[in-house]
């Protein structure tokens, strides 16, 4: 029993990391038709930002994620502005090979701005734990699902409720025809890359304290993210959420008891399968094809 | 006053009849890049400059399946690496067990061909972004399977000395061996070239591209899906694996850590760069991703390369979304508007 809870409390934490993660890469998906492979790069290049002003300035945990937050918008919104929007009428394939090359060039500016030294970040609430039924669990555990899942909701709502979220939607369905309705769509995308930006550098936040602020850090997030996007079906958005806990649930749960790297390709191959008679994931829908 | 026209005229009908033929355009590039074989032997290159030559050769047989997928059937692929190292590792596994080199590159052709077989069957069920994440699956369960698995050894694989038929033993230690080597791969290429070459000149090369425009107006037509896509995507695993098998051949070691996502996104990135649907266009993908960073930019720029490059593709594919390839034609136009301006200018 102390097992299982143990290997549900680490699974709520990978799982919301790989959530954020994932939920930027299909918000992004939506609105840009692109498959962004720079999710993760964006948020280590962030968690960088967060790392040096901890370690030369001497800001305190919270301040930094801050920072970290707002210039991760900002990377968002330059990405889409100088990359993405100049590249409309390039071929999808095309498309997915530019984020490839912002992946190259973020990880090579990365030891030019902060050196090759990895940084190190502190939990968000250090120590102290809570022990359930004989498994400890930590409150930065209970604090970084709290806050993602908060995050996730708000975005939902958003997406669900207001006049902006309905922008988002209907440019998911069609662009062009949403731009002839009148949708700001450049502004849309604009604000899809943003809060891309921003999830995962929030993921890059939860996942720097349990390793260090490197180059690969998000490596394995991002990989996840994108399992967790085709388990859920990427035709809605919590979808890959719920994909994301899975995968984190039965990754763990195999890596404990059947054996660390076996357990992966167990759970890579079932899914594969599980795929074969849902293509469209979880909760997808084919969509409309005209011939 | 009347020669220097003629022989400009010569020139130029020359460099028409390269451009109208193919196989020709195969040749010089084959012997153009065995010269080079020749180079560190006189003394006017380092045997690692032949090095990067040899892994650039590698890499363009990996994209040139790459592109049968890509730019001819409209699928995608991001487990391409799991399958050169399935060609690396599968070599180096079936020669210390005592295989002799043919029939271990045979093995390990028809494993991965059967690999290929199982995602072409996949593709008929999933499509798009879907597809495109299951090929990663496959990947990434590859991946894991070579940094785990016992046989695959730790690091790497250590190969040594490879005979060839049975009779010549190649070592890469030595000079004049290397350059033996690097020769073979040259040919390997040039072959991989002119089957590719007539693939998709053949009735399948236009079924591929019939199913790429309309699957529903190909079936229509009565081209029957399951065995195209089984055409493309085995087609696609072979020449990645024969990539595999060439570098096994050439470095005669095999890392197990090394096939990441990322080189099957440099890999696709060949082929966007390049061009799609071009051969030769496919060498030059190769040549400015993988060859151009290691041969120049490294010595010239130092850290700053990586940034380069990256850089490089952006651009290369907001500027010229079909392929790089076309910037002779584009050139071409240049010139010829700037003559007809001069012509008229007086």
């Amino acid at each position: 029993m102390a097992d299982i809870l143990r290997i549900l409390f680490n699974s709520m934490q990978t799982g919301s990391t790989y959530a954020l993660a994932a939920l930027g890469i299909a918000l992004i998906w939506k609105t840009s038709r692109t498959t962004n492979f720079a999710q993760g790069s964006i948020g280590t290049l962030n968690a960088y930002v967060a790392g040096i002003l901890l370690v030369s300035w001497g800001w305190n945990i919270w301040l930094v994620a801050a920072a970290s937050m707002v210039t991760a918008f900002f990377t968002g919104i330059l990405i889409d502005a100088f990359i993405i929007r100049p590249a409309a009428r390039v071929s999808p394939i095309s498309k997915q090979i530019i984020t490839l090359g912002l992946i190259m060039v973020i990880v090579g500016l990365i030891p030019l701005l902060f050196g090759v030294d990895p940084y190190r970040l502190p939990s968000f609430i250090p120590g102290a734990s809570v022990t359930v039924a004989g498994a400890a669990l930590r409150y930065n555990t209970v604090f970084v699902v709290t806050i993602s899942l908060a995050l996730m909701g708000g975005l939902f709502w958003f997406i669900q409720k207001t006049r902006w979220g309905l922008a988002i939607r209907v440019t998911a369905i069609s662009e062009s025809t949403s731009r002839l309705m009148g949708v700001p769509t450049k502004t849309v995308t604009m604000i899809s890359w943003a809060s891309a930006a921003m999830m995962g550098t929030l993921a890059a936040l939860i996942v720097a304290p349990q390793a260090s602020v490197n180059p690969n850090m998000l490596l394995d997030v991002q990989v996840s993210a994108f399992f967790a996007g085709v388990l859920g079906g990427f035709s809605t958005f919590f979808g890959p959420v719920v994909g994301s806990f899975i995968i984190a649930f039965s990754r763990n749960f195999t890596a404990f008891y059947i054996s660390d790297i076996w357990g992966n390709v167990i759970v890579y191959s079932l899914i594969l399968v599980f795929l074969y008679f849902k293509p469209y994931g979880l909760f997808g829908k084919k969509s409309e094809k005209k011939v | 006053m009347n020669r220097r026209p003629t022989a400009q005229a010569h020139g130029r009908t020359l460099l028409a009849a390269i451009r109208r033929r193919p196989l020709l355009q195969f040749a010089l590039l084959a012997v153009a890049l065995l010269v080079i074989a020749v180079l560190p032997h006189l003394g006017l290159m380092r045997f690692s400059t032949m090095s990067i030559y040899a892994y650039t050769a590698i890499y363009t047989v990996v994209a040139l399946g790459m592109n049968i997928l890509l730019g001819f059937s409209g699928l995608i692929s991001l487990g391409t690496a799991g399958f050169i190292g399935a060609g690396a590792l599968g070599m180096g596994v079936f020669l210390r067990m005592g295989l002799p080199f043919e029939a271990a590159a045979v093995v390990v052709l028809l494993i991965s061909g059967s690999l290929g077989a199982l995602i072409g069957l996949f593709s008929l069920k999933v499509e798009s972004i879907y597809l495109a994440i299951a090929t990663l699956f496959v990947g990434e369960i590859l991946r894991q399977v070579y940094t785990s698995v016992p046989i695959f050894g730790g690091e790497f694989i250590r190969i040594g000395a490879v005979r060839l038929f049975g009779v010549f033993e190649l070592n890469q230690i030595f000079q004049v061996e290397r350059s033996i080597l690097y020769a073979v791969i040259v040919g390997v290429l040039l072959l991989s070239m002119v089957l590719m070459h007539h693939l998709v000149r053949s009735r399948t090369g236009r079924a591929l591209m019939a199913m790429s425009r309309s699957e529903h107006a190909a079936q229509a037509m009565g081209v029957s899906l399951l065995k195209y896509r089984l055409i493309a995507f085995v087609t696609a695993t072979l020449y990645a694996t024969a990539g595999g098998i060439l570098y096994a051949l050439y470095f005669q070691s095999a890392p197990t850590r090394a096939w990441t996502l990322n080189v099957s996104l440099l890999v696709i990135a060949m082929v966007v760069v390049g061009g799609f649907k071009s051969i030769v266009g496919t060498f030059l993908g190769a040549i400015i991703i993988y060859g151009l960073p290691n041969l120049l930019l490294k010595d010239l720029l130092g850290d700053i390369s990586y940034v380069f490059s990256g850089a490089l593709i952006i651009l290369v594919i907001l500027f010229y979304p079909r392929g790089f390839v076309y910037v002779g034609h584009d050139l071409r136009r240049i010139v010829s508007t700037l003559r007809t301006r001069a012509r008229r200018a007086p």
